[in-house]
This record gives structure tokens, sequence and C-alpha cells, in this order.
């Protein structure tokens, strides 16, 4: 795996209890990292106004807008689980958070990992089962990209 | 469909149903070219009807027939004029002259450029009908409909053949030059190559109504002169061929109906009429504005585009001149002079008192005939058109979202038939090679719609059919299928007019997924059973 995606980046179980400070907090890992500056992280908060980065399947993804790309120093993803779901949207509850800032296409193939376990069901289940963030960030390595 | 031909009248029906949907394809494609368009259509048609000599208010400066060395004001371009005594004067271009020689056909060479191929295309296309603009004295709408398009096409055939072959670095500067070239090449092309025929035939129709005039098959001319017209021929048609033969049965006989053939407002005001009560979206309210600067302003150039964008009207227009003709012909009226502007009052105006009955007359029937014949045409289209969102337009795209709210698992369904397609059909043609996902920034859904999808068609062992992803702002039209977030989807609709749309609430576990691969895979069927 390439370090878009690194152990560090990975957390269990999350602090945050609302949709507003899930993706503060999912910005926060991703500026520590060096990924990105704080203005992407408002970019990200601005983004998730416009339109909902909720996936389905309890998932959601929220990065910045097009014009926050400027503010990306390099391509990250940051995962984060949280035992208690949180409110997205009316009837959208959230326990994966996966933070994106992607520039050019190296994000790329880890999303569409992360894409395709949230596809089928009986992945999700144990996403949200393992116990710890080394356990869940194995289960990301594992999955063969498309 | 005769009993001897029952049996193979499946492939035959097959065979209906993809021209229909081709026909469709092309009437959306026209209506891109067009409705971007119209505002300048509209104001070219408002400046036109204050500012020329014959206007409500006319103005030598913007009307472009002001003597500039009479005139007080400088600095505006002019061009040399031979007045009556032969000598030259500097007279003002103006603004009507310019605006509907260059920008109008420029502007719909660069939309129909774009749709083809995108920002580039527009450019190369505008670039390419530069030459056929200039390379005529005829107004180039024509030209500006086929070459805009084609030279965007053939930008992009070339730019394919090294795609992904250029040394990283270089490839804005190929970019560059290879547009530059080629524009220029078919700039020049066009100039000696397109312009000389659509003068031709502009000339040749000429011709034709002349001997239409003089074998007396007048209510046949309207089968030329109204299509003609909406080519923006009329000037070509109605001054060089009408008024003159007009003006010589004038000097025989007081009057002449020649003059009224082009200039009778009627079928425009029933057209647009039309649009009025049964069009769609944007085009429904831009019409009653066209009413006022067609009817009253006599500029019927701006109902030549309603009828573009949905050409099965023209027979609407034709049936409309032609019972005009008839009622001048069975009232023997006519015109002491020719009617220009063709606004009511000009033609009123120039009615001899004796033909004031037959005229007013004509142009009544004339609009009542086009209106009642537009008004079939465009009821009879109106659902589908309302379905696929051809008008480019807001209402009828939210109505189309609004119609798969509730019930994601049709929309493809809604689509294929929007399409022409009874959903237990299989889908005409292999049309579904390409489907781009759209989202807001094109860096997170987008991409995880298009891996799920990707990875579907995988597994179903579909390898042509390629899936993108796009911001919704970088989205090109062209692709067979956009799938977008439900908020999405108007803005992608706008962006890529042509191609089909459908709505995602979730982009994880969608239907839509399942049924864009069935689709794909009849598709695939159909396309490889194909002889």
């Amino acid at each position: 795996m390439t370090d878009v995606l690194t152990r560090d980046l990975v957390v269990v179980p999350g602090t945050a209890r609302t949709k507003d400070a899930a993706i503060r907090e999912a910005g926060a890992l991703l500026v520590d990292v060096g990924a990105v500056t704080p203005a992407y992280v408002d970019a990200m908060a601005e983004r998730e106004r416009l339109v909902s980065t909720y996936m389905g399947s309890q998932l959601a993804i929220p990065h910045g807008t097009d014009e926050a790309k400027s503010q990306i120093l390099r391509s990250a993803l940051c995962v984060i689980r949280y035992d208690e779901p949180i409110e997205w949207g009316p009837g959208q509850p959230v326990r994966v958070v996966v933070g994106i800032a992607g520039i050019g296409e190296e994000h790329l193939s880890i999303l569409s990992r992360i894409a395709l376990i949230f596809a089928d069901p009986a992945q999700v289940d144990r996403v949200l089962e393992v116990p710890g963030a080394a356990e869940l960030y194995g289960l990301i390595e594992q999955v063969n990209a498309a | 469909m005769s009993a001897a031909a029952a049996a193979p009248a499946a492939p035959t029906t097959r065979r209906g149903k993809r021209a229909q949907v081709r026909i469709q394809r092309f009437g959306a494609f026209l209506t891109a070219m067009i409705m971007p368009n119209l505002p300048a259509f509209l104001a070219w048609g408002l400046i036109t009807t204050f500012f020329i000599a014959v206007g409500f208010t006319p103005n030598g400066i913007l009307g472009g027939f002001g003597n500039a060395d009479v005139m007080g004001w400088q600095g505006a371009a002019t061009q040399l004029q031979l007045a009556d005594d032969g000598t030259t004067f500097r007279q003002y271009l103006g603004l009507v002259g310019p605006m509907v020689t260059y920008l109008l056909p420029l502007l719909i060479a660069n939309a129909g450029g774009r749709i083809v191929y995108g920002a580039r295309g527009g450019v190369v296309a505008s670039i390419a009908t530069m030459g056929v603009v200039v390379g005529s004295t005829v107004p180039m709408f024509i030209g500006a409909m086929l070459v805009g398009p084609l030279a965007a096409w053939v930008m992009k055939k070339i730019d394919g053949i090294w795609a992904g072959k250029i040394r990283p670095g270089f490839e804005m500067l190929v970019d560059m030059f290879s547009a530059g070239i080629a524009g220029a090449a078919m700039s020049v092309g066009a100039f000696f190559g397109i312009a000389p025929i659509v003068t031709n035939v502009s000339q040749w129709l000429g011709n034709v109504v002349d001997w239409m005039a003089e074998n007396s098959l007048l209510p046949l001319m309207s089968v030329i002169v109204e299509p003609a017209k909406v080519l923006f021929l009329n000037n070509a048609i109605g001054n060089g061929v009408l008024v003159p033969l007009g003006a010589q049965q004038v000097t025989e006989n007081g009057q002449s109906l020649l003059f009224l053939v082009e200039a009778n407002p009627g079928p425009g005001l029933g057209i647009l009429l039309a649009y009025t009560l049964l069009g769609v979206g944007a085009a429904r309210s831009t019409a009653p504005g066209a009413i006022i600067i067609q009817f009253l302003g006599g500029i019927h150039e701006v109902y030549f585009p309603f009828v573009l964008m949905k050409p099965a009207l023209i027979v609407a227009a034709i049936v409309g001149g032609a019972t005009g003709v008839a009622t001048n012909a069975v009232f023997g009226s006519g015109l002491r002079g020719p009617a220009a502007p063709g606004s009511i009052f000009a033609v009123l105006a120039a009615t001899p008192s004796g033909s004031y009955i037959g005229v007013i007359l004509s142009v009544v029937l004339s609009a009542a005939v086009s209106f009642l014949i537009a008004a079939v045409i465009l009821r009879a289209s109106r659902n589908r058109d309302l379905a696929a969102g051809e008008s480019g337009d807001l209402g009828a795209a939210i109505a189309q979202t609004e119609a798969n709210k509730g019930k994601t698992s049709s929309s493809l369904s809604a689509l294929a038939d929007a399409q022409g397609l009874s959903t237990g059909e299989r889908p005409a043609g292999g049309q579904l090679h390409t489907i781009v996902f759209a989202c807001d920034g094109g860096m997170g859904s987008s991409a995880m719609g298009a891996s799920i999808l990707r990875d579907k068609l995988r597994k179903a062992g579909l390898t042509d059919v390629t899936v993108e992803f796009k911001a919704v702002a970088q989205l090109q039209d062209g692709a067979d299928l956009v799938i977008s977030q439900r908020e999405l989807t108007d803005r992608a609709r706008h962006q890529a007019p042509s191609s089909r749309h459908v709505s995602v609430d979730n982009f994880l576990s969608s239907p839509v997924y399942d049924e864009v691969v069935a689709l794909a895979k009849s598709a695939d069927a159909t396309a490889g059973s194909a002889p």
C-alpha cells in the first residue's frame, strides 16, 4: 500500500459525536500528517453544506471543494470508525468516516478498495466488527483493487 | 406492413426504433446548438427592430445606414459606401449587419463544436466557421451548423492520432499548435470548399422560386421559401427574387402578392403562439417576447431558431405560408411595394385600399393554420421533451428528477422510455459505451461510484464499457450515460445535454448499478448479434 493511507491515519474509535465534529476530526488528522492546510478543513465543512458526502452503508467521505485543491499538499486518506452512529442527515447513520485529500490519481486505488468494501454488506459487517485500528487497516489492505 | 412482410417485421421494427432514436438524438443536438444562443437572437432582433432605417427609432449609427462624414459620432467602425451621385462616403457599420453575419453564426458554431469536443472543439469550430462566413455574402447559418460540429469532430480525430504518445511536458505545446494549424487549415478549406456551395444553393433556390412564379405555382413557392427563410436565406430570396419580380408586377397591375410570400408575418406568429401555449421550458418562456419582435417589429429571424430546434415545424411554416399565398390569389390582393421589415405595420402600410380584406385574411389564416399544425407537432412530442429535458431547461429537468424520486429503481426504465425504447425491449444499437460519474469535486463520491460500477461490469464480463468520473463543472457532453447525485443532476444535465442522465441517492448500493449492467449486457448482445 502507498503512503496515501498509513497506519496512523486509521483511528478506532473516533471521539466526535456530531457530523461537524467528525469532519473536523478527520480534517485534523490530515493536517497533522502534513497533507493539507487548515484552510482545507474549512473547505471540507463547506462542501458538506453544499452536497452531503453520505454514501450509504454507514459511510461518509468528507472532502474539500474543487476550488480548495490548492490547499492539498499531498494526497492522503484517513479512516475513522465510531462506536456510536453519527447522525449525518435524517435517517443517515454513519459509523465510518473517510476523510479525503486527493490531487491527481494516487488516492484513487485506495478509494476504490474502500468503495468495493462498502458495496458488499458482508464486508461492511467485518469493517464494523474488527476490534481495533490495526485490524481495520489490515482489512482495507487485503482488498483487491478493481 | 403487409402480411407478406410479416416474417422480417421484427427487425424492421427494431430498425424503425433505431432510426427514431437517431432522429431524437439529432433533434437534441440541434436544440443544444441553438438554445443557448436564443438570447443573442433576441438581442439582435431588438436592436434591429429599433434601429434600422425602417425601425421604430431609426438610428444611423447603430442601424448601420448613417453617413459618418455628416453625423457627429466619431471613432466607430465605418465602411466606404457608394452614394447615389457616384461619390463615396463613410457609412457606419452599425450593430445589425455584423451581429447577424458574424456573431450569431459563430455562436452557433461554438455551441455545436462544444457539444462534440468541449471548449477545444468550440474554439476550432469557430475558427473554421469564420471561413464560410467570410467566403460568402449569404448569412452562414447552415454553414455554421455544418462546419462547426464537423470541425470539432475532425479536431477530436486528429487529437486521437497522438493521444498518449506525446512526451510529457510537450502536451500543451502540441495541443496549442495542432488546434491552431488544424483550425487555420479548416477555415481556408471552408472558405473555398463550403461557402461557394451554400452560395450556389441559395442562388438555385432563388431560380426555383423564379420559375414557380412564372408558372403560376404560387402557393407551392412556400415549399421553397419557408425552409430557405429558416436557414436565414430570407433576404436572399425576398430581396433577390421576390421583390424584383413583384416590382415588375406592380408596374403592370399596381400591386403584387409576391411581396407577401416572404414578408407575411403570419406563419411565424402561428409557430410562436404554439410554443407559447404548448412549448417546454426556456423555449416556451422566450416565445412571447419573440412574438413582439417578429410580428410587430417584423424581424422574422427570431422565430427561425424555434423551427431549427424542431425541424418538423417547417411543415407548419410551409402550409401556413401556402395558405397566405392562396388567400391572396383568391382575393386578388397584394401589396403596392415590399413590406420591409415584415412587420404587420409595414404590411398594412403597403396595402392598397382595395386589398385590405385579402391581405389581413392572408395574415390571419396563415397564422391560424401554422398555429394548428405546430400545436399538433409540439403536443405530440411534449411528453417526450419534458421527460428528456430536451429543452435544456431547469423545469423539465426537475420534473424528470421528481418523476424518478421515490422509485429510484425505475429511473433507468424511465430513461429508456425517454430514448424511445419501451422497457421490455432490447435497447436499440449498442449505445452504452461510455458512462461518466459526476460529483462536485471529482475526487471522492464519483470515484467510488465508478470503481463499484467498473467492478460490477468486469464481473459481468463487459469489457467495452468505459467508466469515468469527473467534477460536474468539468463534465463534457457526449457520454452515453451520466450518473450523478440527485442534487447535481440538474447541473450535469446542463453540462451534457445530449447524454442520458440518472440520479443516485446512495453511491454504494444503488439498484441503478445493476440496471446499468443489465442494460449494458443487452446492448452488448444486440450489438454482437447485429450483422
